[in-house]
């Protein structure tokens, strides 16, 4: 095995070039994989997802060439520096090196402090679209002011959660729904409520998550920008039917939003969509159907059950 | 716990206990201790500062001079447990009994006082988070009063081995320690229950 | 102190005494490991049928409340029951011996703290067959889920999982007094802080860790008790509780739990690279000092793991601030072991695969949890299969390797015997595979938005499930030539002499297996720094009389 080439004290010209050289090619893999990363994460259906989906981008790109930097490293001593066969003698004793301690702590420092600026702003930016504090009942939002005009959410929408349903209401509207219905581009103010747990108030496509904890009120805002249909999912473990407590959100046109709470108004109440209880009902025929649960919440009631097996977008 | 004249050497003998590290471990011990009392102080202040309606319907609030006294007992204590080392360090074995005695007296009237106290609340433990934490505060700590009692208790007799505390006793040393810690708990629990009732 | 003689035709000790209250702190190292790894493997198999239920989307493996019960049980026996039991384990064979130390400061104390572990395992697994069945709310167990009790007995398996976790709490504040007693008070002479190795250094630090962070959970959990079992209201939303309070206790100790974990590994780490690069471990002070920087940072960042439970904006700023910190000490950490491996002499043996694929994993795991630190990010990803995902990297991908690599390195000290290279080697490439793809494909699921602990899910997700499942039952595969090695290693394995890796270090100066009191009364002097590989200064005074002298029981050993 020839000797590494920074085995020289000068440092060679070709040493220097073939750096560069690597170095540029890790720079393209990370701005592909940089670039890349948008296609891992599901549609963006609100003014919320293309902030998170850009800082995502970043941290994968600055990854990626950290990881690749690391790994090539690895790659290159365990390559090249191995010790040859019955060669049992040490290395060049290298106790450590102040200066390089300093760059490889400054470095990782600054990268850190210039993701969390940005993630900073992000945030900021997403504050601003929407409360994300949560209201305890002890000072609700009416309290404290309420918000400022230019916030005033032209929609607002209660959202109940149980043990395991969802429930839509539009108080506004008299409507009520276990398929979430919503306006494009219309900002929406949701209050989300839980019957009994804690559950966790996630749709994917608008990249917001918010957990619903009983005994309070909190106020979450967002602004669809798609429309398309989507799926809600409980995020925060509920118990036995956890993975059942899904709903769909639909995203429709202004016109068609305003067309859907007039045709449901007029529905009469009906049991809403809850697969839990489906589910306990077969579960109560067997034998041994398995360990103890809480059962299930009866099924809201409500004027529109709407579906959650149509296909979905994300 | 070993009875033989601690080493000079840096290296015991290999089987037994190490005596001189013994006072290391509880030092240790009784930091982590502490963090339990944070944990429940903090969890306190949280609920209290976060609750609606803290006092449980027909509850006036928590009644102070009893629980003074009986914070006064406790503090006390502190002092006749100092003086008992202080005889124990010059060799006074009986100055050493007397004192320590006094303040298991103390100790014993303290959880006494506390029991009183408790009988005569119009609150129980499911009366709200009002109820549970100063049940849970109160009690653990108790809890800590007894045990403390105990080792005093423990260590009166060991006192009475001969020559058994003839180099000094590091388990006197320790409950001391412990002693004076159940006691600063109590006064910052004091502070919390009955000083901060807005 | 001039020549150490240690006997060599003494008795070999039955093997009864692994079954005994022994106060040995080898053998209750030994008895540790093994006993963790009997958890590990039915902690695996709970994995199994996790992974198995997983491959389809429907839910139609087990039951749904089977499923959940599984999947909290894996996570409860993985950690207070395999990986801390085995890091106790590891600690309580390399800090006594790696600091000259005859044994623990509280022999007595350690082996309770040992015997405690079997007590609330058996009391874990009963659960298993309690009505009702065990805990299903996760080994986070968060309110008001935690206090349902489905069936209001007294006995429950919540009930009993709060009190196998009380009693493995107790038996790791026995064991953290233990050890940091030990490293404070019984270091051989003329070791100072700086001639310390790394090891006992990341082991204080995960233990002072376990002294501050353990009590928190413990308080929250008395608290839990009572709510489960007693009708109090701290977490009861009707009763004026608050649910969010658990979380903060919970998060206090169990976010540092993963560096109580991850640190000794680091230990490890910096252990291993420096033997089998046969160079000096590049800045030691600096990896010293980085654990406790660790540890000062890995205390004001639990916040991070509830982004989503509405805390205000500028403590989530905060937290992610801190939490994004951490990355430069362990950053420091990485680069000082790359600068170890740079133009070393490397000898990929087992256990030094073991540690280059660890290290492959932890720097992916280290980018993911940036991202999961930046608040919009984690807003997205939380409680998603990401989480999972990046959890797994670090927890198998590097803790665990790191642990094989241990076991591998040490084994022929405490054994005496030599594992086998090609069965290493082949447990070492079964599980790198195995490990990334199983964990890998969890980071796509979580970014398309699959929740985690579901026991069913949208059909989009099934492809990445299903190489997920492939590579969890590869996974559950290389466990097989581990346990083959190990043992036959210890049955009939080659002799292994006093320092078979030309290692430096007070344990490589002890005969394999060491005495029961390590040293006895010939403490040597330490007068130089560990890892002085090339440097050619003794670590030791009489250093080569002490070889000289182990070589020839050595060689008397292999004549026999």
């Amino acid at each position: 095995m020839t000797s590494p080439p920074s085995r020289s004290p000068r440092i060679r010209p070709l040493a220097i070039g073939g750096l560069a050289l690597w170095v540029a090619i890790l720079v393209a893999v990370s701005l592909w994989m940089g670039r890349q990363a948008y296609r891992w994460l599901p549609v963006q259906a609100s003014t919320a997802a293309p902030l998170v989906d850009g800082l995502f981008s970043f941290e994968t790109g600055v990854g990626t060439f950290v990881f690749l930097g690391v790994i090539s490293v690895i790659a290159w001593v365990v390559l090249m520096h191995r010790a040859e066969k019955y060669d049992e003698s040490d290395a060049e004793p290298i106790e450590g090196n102040t200066r390089l301690e300093v760059i490889w702590t400054a470095i990782p420092f600054v990268l850190v402090m210039s993701i969390a600026f940005y993630a900073i702003r992000v945030n900021t930016s997403l504050g601003v679209l929407g409360p994300m504090e949560h209201i305890h009942l002890a000072n609700p939002v009416e309290d404290l002011g309420g918000y400022p005009g230019d916030r005033l959410p032209a929609e607002q929408v209660d959202v109940i959660a149980r043990q395991w349903s969802w429930e839509f209401r539009y108080p506004g509207s008299a409507v009520s729904s276990t398929e979430l219905h919503l306006a494009v581009d219309q900002p929406v103010t949701f209050r989300l409520v839980s019957e009994d747990v804690l559950h966790g108030f996630y749709i994917p496509a608008f990249r917001l998550k918010q957990d619903v904890v009983p005994g309070r009120a909190i106020n979450f805002n967002l602004t669809p920008t798609r429309e398309g249909r989507y799926r809600l999912r409980d995020s925060q473990f509920s118990g036995t039917w956890f993975a059942a407590n899904q709903a769909d959100v639909v995203v429709e046109s202004g016109e068609a939003h305003t067309a859907w709470l007039k045709q449901a108004g007029a529905l009469p109440l009906q049991s809403g969509l809850s697969d839990a209880v489906q589910e306990y009902a077969k579960r109560a025929k067997q034998t041994k159907p398995g360990w103890a649960t809480v059962p299930p919440a009866p099924p809201p009631q409500v004027n529109v059950p709407g579906s959650n097996t149509l296909p979905h977008d994300a | 716990m070993t009875s033989t004249v601690p080493n000079t050497a840096s290296e015991q003998p290999h089987g037994g206990e190490h005596p001189n590290h013994n006072l290391t471990g509880f030092i240790i011990f009784l930091c982590s201790e502490s963090v339990i009392f944070l944990a429940f102080f903090s969890g306190y202040a949280l609920l209290k500062t976060s609750a609606l309606n803290w006092l449980p319907p027909g509850v006036e609030g928590l009644e102070w001079q009893m629980p003074l006294i009986n914070s006064i007992v406790l503090i006390s204590s502190s002092g006749t447990i100092y003086l008992a080392e202080r005889a124990m360090a010059k060799g006074h074995l009986w100055g050493f009994r007397a004192f320590w005695l006094l303040t298991m007296v103390l100790g014993s009237y303290f959880l006494y006082g506390q029991a009183v106290e408790w009988s005569g609340l119009k609150f129980g433990l499911t009366s709200g988070t009002f109820g549970a934490t100063f049940y849970l505060l109160t009690g653990f700590h108790g809890l800590h009063v007894a045990t403390g009692v105990g080792l005093m208790t423990l260590m009166l007799v060991k006192s009475f081995i001969p020559g058994n505390y003839a180099g000094g006793e590091q388990g006197v040393q320790a409950t001391s320690l412990f002693w004076h810690f159940v006691d600063v708990i109590w006064i910052i629990l004091f502070a919390l229950l009955y000083v901060w009732q807005v | 102190m001039t020549s150490a003689t240690f006997p060599t035709s003494e008795p070999k000790p039955s093997w009864t005494r692994y079954f005994s209250f022994n106060t040995d702190a080898k053998v209750i190292g030994i008895q540790y490991i093994v006993l963790a790894f009997f958890y590990f493997l039915i902690g695996g198999l709970l994995a199994m049928i996790i992974r198995g239920e997983l491959i389809t989307p429907a839910s139609d493996l087990v039951d749904r409340t089977v499923y959940n019960g599984i999947y909290t049980m894996h996570g409860t026996i993985m950690l207070f029951l395999f990986i801390f039991p085995v890091l106790n384990g590891l600690n309580n064979l390399l800090i006594p011996t790696m600091i000259g130390a005859p044994d623990m400061a509280f022999p007595r104390l350690n082996a309770v703290a040992f015997w405690l572990v079997p007590i609330f395992g058996t009391l874990l697994l009963a659960s298993f067959f309690v009505p009702g069945g065990p805990a299903y709310s996760g080994w986070w167990s968060y309110p008001p889920v935690s206090i349902q009790n489905p069936l209001g007995h007294l006995v429950s398996g919540q009930g009993l999982w709060l009190t196998a976790v009380a009693l493995s709490g107790v038996s790791s504040i026995m064991g953290a007094v233990n050890f940091v007693t030990t490293i404070l008070r019984m270091r051989a002479p003329g070791m100072t802080w700086f001639r310390m190795p790394v090891f006992c250094w990341t082991a204080l630090a995960a233990q002072s860790l376990q002294l501050i962070g353990l009590p928190a959970l413990t308080g929250g959990a008395i608290m839990l008790l009572f709510d489960l079992v007693a009708g109090t209201s701290f977490y009861r939303p009707e009763g004026g509780g608050d649910p969010v309070l658990y979380q903060h206790f919970f998060w206090f100790y169990s976010h540092p739990a993963v560096y109580v974990i991850i640190l000794p590994v680091f230990g490890i780490f910096s252990e291993l690279f420096p033997v089998y690069s046969r160079k000096p471990l590049f800045g030691y002070v600096y990896v010293a000092l980085a654990s406790f920087i660790i540890v000062g940072l890995g205390l004001i960042v639990w916040v991070h793991h509830f982004f989503t439970s509405g805390v205000p904006q500028w403590m989530r700023n905060l937290f992610m601030v801190n939490t994004m910190l951490i990355s430069v000490p362990t950053g420091v950490k990485v680069f000082a072991w790359l600068g170890t491996l740079w133009r070393g002499k490397l000898r990929l043996t087992t256990p030094m695969l073991f540690c280059l694929g660890g290290l492959f994993n932890f720097v992916f795991a280290g980018i993911t949890g940036v991202m999961l630190a930046t608040v919009p990010v984690d807003i997205h990803v939380s409680n998603t299969y990401f989480v999972v995902g990046h959890f797994h990297y670090v927890i198998y991908g590097a803790a665990v390797m790191g642990i094989f690599a241990a076991i591998y390195h040490w084994f022929p000290k405490f054994i005496g015997r030599m594992p086998y290279e090609g069965l290493g080697k082949l447990h070492f490439l079964l599980t790198f595979v195995g490990a990334n793809l199983n964990f890998l494909p969890m980071h796509p699921l979580g970014l398309m938005g699959m929740p985690r602990r579901v026991s069913s899910y949208d059909p989009e997700f099934a492809f990445w499930n299903v190489i997920a499942s492939l590579g969890a039952f590869l996974l559950g595969v290389s466990i097989i030539p581990f346990l083959l090695n190990m043992v036959s290693a210890w049955i009939r394995g080659p002799i292994a002499p006093h320092n078979p890796w030309n290692a430096i270090g007070l344990e490589w100066l002890l005969p394999s297996p060491p005495p029961e009191d390590n040293f006895g009364e010939h403490v040597p002097v330490v007068i130089s720094r560990p890892y002085g590989y090339g440097i050619g200064k003794p670590l030791v005074e009489h250093q080569i009389e002490l070889e000289q002298a182990l070589t020839l029981a050595d060689q008397k050993e292999v004549s026999r």
